[in-house]
């Protein structure tokens, strides 16, 4: 499990993150004193930090550049200084990337999943298997023993979505709210189309009646 | 301002040498009947005693005129009046010197009044831009238990946080837009991108509402600060869905690259504007009718996007149709800088 820091003065804020971060999959941990901030940074073996630029006692730019020196450790730089040169700044003292509070919860998800795997090397992520079939993400289609269906852009981004929560309903704005944070701006009509489509591709390769739809609640993705 | 004064107007003022010429006039006579001094001569001396005060007097309207022409001259001419002191020729009569005097000191007591109420003014724009970054966090945390505690009621207290955010920056850049000083960064920049974020930060209220989205031909390169200009296209895109038509409401973006500028459209179908209210939206306050019925309007956004894009150097246009739509047109020059820069 990779593991992130959380380099955070504001106690609630810091819980929080952490939760949500725990939520997610990742291990997490927090610094509770900042008299020492860089040599704790240090101390601890993680694989991406988080780091306010408003810390007590030594400033969160100040640490990021010391720390550079000495780690490659990417590092998230979450700020409420929401201006281009800070953000200049920080890119220049070797931040990997910057948000600024208060922050869009799965953006920041996405962009600690997308550091990672780069600096861990593409994971396991490549494909997913979900028993009737599997998800290759690398090549945007799926497989059946021997068959394949080529999916477009957005519809790997659906069946992902569907795969991920499978056995369970995903309502529509869940969806498109996740196509949206990746620029995919699809409106309801084109998400109906899309979801037609995905389902005649798995028809095609034998997969019958596998994404009901409930109406009022969304879509499923049966798992058996 | 003009010199008006004529020499007459000028004689007035100095009635107290006349008085005097009067005086020595008189003794002129009594001592001329005293001695019994031939009339001629006595008429001889009063006429060359007269035109010389006339002539004196004339040659110093003369030079006085001269100075103040020369004076008035650079006042009409100067765009900042009150730098008449440093405009002024050396000088060189007693009444000169203390002019110039007391021109420079004036200018320098109302400078420091001046400088004062800048510096209240920067005092309070920090305090401001200070403010808002105490507040984000407050924002953020409460944001981050929503996520942490997903319900209905979390989801509704969300969209008033989002509120809450959207006037806080108002403020932010408000404060900004106000100040003196460029606290601006211009940075390479593609249209597309910062199009995207915007439409991101709306997703909630877009998809809610079920909003179509469409970016066209955003690909052009420009030159600008990315955040004020999100900032701008966030106002204009809040305003689009505000103003929305109930059914297959829509948003367009087009790009489009000219060969001295490139120009963002941004096109809504919405309920557009009384043509005789078009051109006063940008100014300050200005709500109009469709800000007064039922949809809630402050009458800032619009007048800071005139005033940010104003301080960026972009253009900005506004045209509509009521029932029909809302076009807006931003403008990026293109200059020197942007062709030297590498491609």
């Amino acid at each position: 499990m990779d593991k992130i820091l959380i380099v955070e003065d504001d106690e609630k804020l810091r819980q929080e993150l952490a939760l949500f971060l725990i939520r997610n999959g990742y291990d997490c941990t927090g610094l509770e004193r900042f008299d020492n901030t860089l040599e704790d940074i240090l101390a601890l073996d993680v694989d991406l930090i988080l780091l306010d630029m408003n810390l007590p006692n030594m400033d969160g730019g100040y640490v990021l550049k010391e720390y550079r020196k000495l780690s490659d450790i990417p590092v998230i730089v979450i700020t409420s200084r929401d201006n281009e040169m800070d953000e200049l700044l920080s890119m220049h003292y070797g931040a990997d990337h910057y948000v600024t509070k208060p922050f869009n919860t799965q953006i920041l998800l996405a962009k600690i999943v997308a550091i990672l795997k780069r600096t861990k090397g593409p994971a396991s992520q490549e494909k997913i298997s979900c028993g009737q079939f599997v998800l290759n993400l690398s090549k945007s289609r799926i497989e059946k023993e021997d068959r394949i269906a080529e999916l477009t852009g957005n519809e790997l981004k659906i069946i992902k979505i569907l795969v991920k929560n499978k056995g369970n309903i995903v309502n529509r704005e869940d969806i498109m709210n996740d196509l949206w944070d990746s620029e995919a701006f699809i409106d309801d009509n084109t998400l109906t189309v899309n979801i037609t489509r995905i389902r005649r591709k798995l028809e095609e390769i034998g997969l019958q009646d596998i994404i009901e739809t409930r109406r009022g609640q969304g879509y499923i993705l049966l798992d058996n | 301002m003009v010199w008006i004064v004529s020499f007459a107007r000028y004689m007035k003022d100095r009635w107290k040498t006349g008085v005097l010429l009067l005086f020595v006039l008189i003794t002129a006579g009594i001592l001329g009947l005293v001695y019994s001094v031939s009339w001629n001569i006595s008429v001889y001396t009063a006429a060359g005693i007269t035109a010389a005060f006339f002539l004196g007097n004339f040659l110093e309207y003369q030079s006085k005129k001269s100075y103040y022409e020369d004076v008035f001259g650079k006042f009409n001419r100067l765009e900042e009046k009150y730098l008449i002191a440093e405009m002024l020729e050396p000088a060189d009569t007693m009444e000169e010197v203390l002019l110039a005097e007391i021109l420079q000191e004036a200018n320098k007591a109302m400078l420091e009044k001046v400088n004062a109420y800048k510096y209240i003014q920067e005092e309070y724009k920090d305090y401001i831009e200070l403010w808002i970054h105490e507040i984000k966090l407050p924002i953020a945390t409460s944001k981050m238990i929503i996520e942490n505690n997903k319900s209905d009621v979390t989801k509704r207290i969300e969209e008033e946080l989002n509120e809450i955010e959207g006037y806080t920056e108002q403020a932010l850049y408000y404060a900004r837009s106000s100040h003196a000083n460029k606290d601006y960064c211009v940075r390479r920049c593609r249209v597309k991108d910062v199009v995207g974020e915007a439409v991101k930060r709306n997703k909630q209220a877009l998809i809610n509402q079920r909003i179509k989205i469409q970016i066209e031909q955003a690909d052009q390169i420009i030159y600008t600060d990315s955040k004020w200009l999100g900032f701008i296209l966030n106002q204009i895109i809040q305003n689009s869905i505000k103003y929305r038509r109930e059914t297959e409401a829509e948003i367009c973006f087009i790009g489009e690259e000219k060969k001295d500028k490139v120009i963002l459209l941004i096109r809504d179908n919405g309920i557009g504007i009384k043509p005789g209210e078009v051109s006063r939206v940008f100014d300050k306050g200005f709500t109009g009718s469709n800000g007064r019925i039922g949809k809630k309007s402050t009458g800032i956004g619009l007048y800071l996007c005139k005033k940010l894009c104003d301080k960026l150097g972009l253009g900005i246009e506004l045209s509509a149709q009521e029932n029909v739509g809302t076009e807006i047109r931003i403008t990026f020059p293109k200059n020197s800088f942007t062709d030297l820069s590498e491609e």
